[in-house]
């Protein structure tokens, strides 16, 4: 049992680390450089870009807040948003299905073209420009993480095992009833399947969201701006902590989600 | 019962849908607005303002600045383009915070943006004349010119990497004196130049292509300090303003890197640009075909090199060239460096940014001999 577990953190950690390790190795020896013909202008060393988030990481912290707000503030409006959703295409299911293909839809517009959009929608929410920046970047995150959760969330509201139902409707029950004691439990996973999608996107959401706010902060506006003034290392600096940002909230997730979940995995 | 449902049901999905189309309809037309800066016919030309702004009731510059900075309401693109901006703040003390601006005039037509960064020959044009796309304000806007505050920085220019033109000495010389060939041309006859830049893909109408050709014609022949530029000067590089560009620079480029950083306090004007490659005495090329990068869209701000290309200027020389536009995040710098293209135009703090990061790039001509860089504001929103 002891060894099986032992062997279980081997395969989900170790092989990721080794991968890990061999893409830093391979990059470090610049034998990355010679197989995509790029310079170390282009692409720094990894000791380069560590150097200078060691260097400026008490600077860069302000950035990584607002990106962090941008991002939560998204992810948890749009999974309300979209659970929401889905149990209104739970509950009204002659158009259940239907009305929810348009919400996956909203999902094919360009973050790109979205943001600007959205700008110009806020602004004359407020006349200080932090807040309604903000506000702007959130809701374009919002959008894009609604989608997975409210699909999900559907699903796992209506996919319940026919016997369970069967059971409730013999009992009696009204359907209020099987609704909180049925349909909402056996979402729950569906919920942590749609985490483990909006999650990570949640970031990108909000490092795209940045590139046309108004407001000049945030990892995403540090990456575009060094990109483009040419400052590749710190550009890629910025890059390696949105990375960080995404797999520090999934690993959280993943934990959450085992605790969670702990007694279903069983079965 | 069930009918309600469906009835409240149909009712979200509709209002969904509606939303959805408002916001593509709303994107569409927020980009045609940026496509159609059509200026008819330069009606109100840059400077008239300027003589205007003593007129009563106005605030000074100075008051001005002042009031749309404490409001945080001064606006600029960023990405390079705010260090004059930041001097400007600097030089009265105020913080250097902007709001970022999108690529249309609507912030300052909404006033969420006070003070608004425009180009002379492009958004300046946008705001001030009256026609299908345009905001006509005209002698409503007043305007702060970076060359009279003496924080101005150069712009558009000629550059390759250092490498490229120590190997290819004739081909940079014949390329570049090709060119000034060109905009010397252009800046004498800015509307025929403009029809040419029309002719080869224009992102915006024939209109504000000739505004613009007449605005960029007085960067071209204009110093900072108001002098007249001679034909044959066109593209020579004033060392004091390419200096004052550097100097500036090292002030305003923040650099998280601290070996760009490094390498920024110690550029010289000798890393940035050579003189070398002004005259041609008509060696053999070493390298016939050539591509140069644009800085943004074709337009009237590159006229020099169109003109230079429909006129034969650069088959005179024995060179075939290709014109490649930018636009949006294309870098320059990045497109020279690599190799992917031979020339680039690009702005000297763009250049000095890329060579403190590790790029060994040059610049042999100096197209734009004053900044084009203005803030401009509306004058009801700064009366005393």
């Amino acid at each position: 049992m002891k060894s099986k577990a032992i062997r279980n953190v081997l395969t989900t950690v170790g092989l990721p680390v080794l991968f890990g390790v061999i893409i830093f190795t391979l990059w470090q020896t610049k034998v990355l450089h010679a197989l995509f013909g790029t310079d170390e202008i282009i692409l720094p060393l990894p000791t380069r870009i560590g150097s200078i988030i060691s260097d400026n990481f008490t600077s860069m912290l302000p950035q990584i807040t607002s990106t962090l707000i941008v991002a939560l503030g998204g992810l948890v409006l749009g999974s309300i948003l979209g659970y929401f959703i889905g149990v209104a295409g739970a509950v009204f299911k002659k158009w259940g299905m239907a009305g929810l293909t348009i919400v996956p839809a909203s999902n094919a517009i360009p973050l790109v073209a979205l943001a600007p959009v959205i700008n110009n929608w806020t602004r004359n929410l407020s006349g200080v420009v932090d807040i309604r920046s903000t506000v702007a970047k959130i809701i374009t995150v919002t959008i894009f993480c609604t989608a997975s959760m409210s699909v999900n969330a559907y699903r796992g509201l209506t996919e319940v095992k026919p016997f369970s139902e069967d059971l409730f409707a013999s009992y009696g029950s009204s359907k209020l009833r099987m609704f909180f004691k049925l349909r909402l439990p056996n979402s729950l996973p569906y919920v942590f399947t749609a985490l483990r999608v909006s999650v990570p996107s949640c970031v990108i959401g909000a490092v795209v969201s940045e590139y046309f706010a108004e407001q000049v902060i945030g990892v995403g506006r540090q990456i575009r701006e060094n990109i483009v003034k040419g400052q590749f290392p710190t550009a890629w600096a910025y890059i390696a902590i949105a990375c960080a940002m995404g797999i520090l909230m999934y690993v959280i997730l993943l934990i959450v989600e085992s605790i969670v979940l702990k007694n279903r995995r069983a079965r | 019962m069930k009918n309600k449902r469906i009835l409240a049901a149909l009712l979200a999905a509709s209002c969904l849908t509606a939303a959805f189309t408002a916001c593509s309809s709303e994107s569409t037309s927020s980009t045609s607005s940026t496509a159609s800066t059509a200026g008819s016919e330069a009606s109100g030309s840059a400077d008239a303002s300027t003589e205007s702004s003593e007129s009563a009731g106005l605030m000074s510059d100075e008051e001005i600045i002042k009031k749309a900075s404490s409001e945080n309401k001064v606006g600029n693109w960023g990405l390079g383009n705010e260090y004059e901006i930041q001097a400007l703040l600097s030089k009265y003390g105020l913080p250097t915070d902007y709001i970022t601006m999108d690529f249309t005039m609507d912030q300052i037509d909404q006033d969420t943006i006070t003070l608004a960064s425009a180009m002379t020959y492009n958004e300046l044009g946008l705001i001030k004349n009256s026609y299908d796309g345009g905001y006509g304000y005209g002698d409503e806007i007043g305007i702060i010119d970076m060359n009279d505050e003496g924080v101005a920085m150069l712009e558009d220019m000629l550059f390759c990497t250092k490498a490229f033109a120590e190997a290819n000495p004739n081909t940079v010389k014949a390329f570049t004196t090709a060119s000034m060939k060109g905009w010397v041309y252009a800046c004498e006859h800015p509307d025929e130049a403009a029809e040419i830049v029309f002719k080869y893909g224009s992102s915006v109408s024939a209109d504000h292509q000739k505004y613009m050709a007449s605005e960029v014609a007085k960067l071209v022949t204009t110093d900072t300090k108001g002098n007249s530029v001679p034909a044959a000067n066109v593209g020579q590089m004033d060392d004091e303003a390419i200096q004052q560009t550097l100097d500036l620079a090292k002030q305003y480029i923040k650099i998280d890197d601290a070996a760009a950083a490094e390498k920024l306090q110690a550029l010289t004007l000798d890393d940035i640009r050579s003189k070398d490659y002004l005259t041609y005495d008509g060696g053999a090329v070493e390298k016939a075909d050539l591509k140069i990068q644009l800085k943004w869209l074709p337009q009237s701000q590159f006229m020099g090199y169109y003109v230079a290309l429909d006129k034969g200027y650069y088959t005179e020389v024995g060179l075939n060239v290709e014109i490649v536009s930018g636009g949006g995040d294309v870098s320059e710098t990045v497109a020279v460096n690599n190799g992917t293209v031979d020339f680039g135009v690009t702005w000297v703090s763009n250049l000095i940014n890329a060579n403190a990061g590790g790029m060994e790039l040059v610049e042999v001509a100096q197209v734009y001999q004053r900044s084009g860089l203005v803030l401009c504001y509306k004058k009801s929103q700064f009366t005393k």
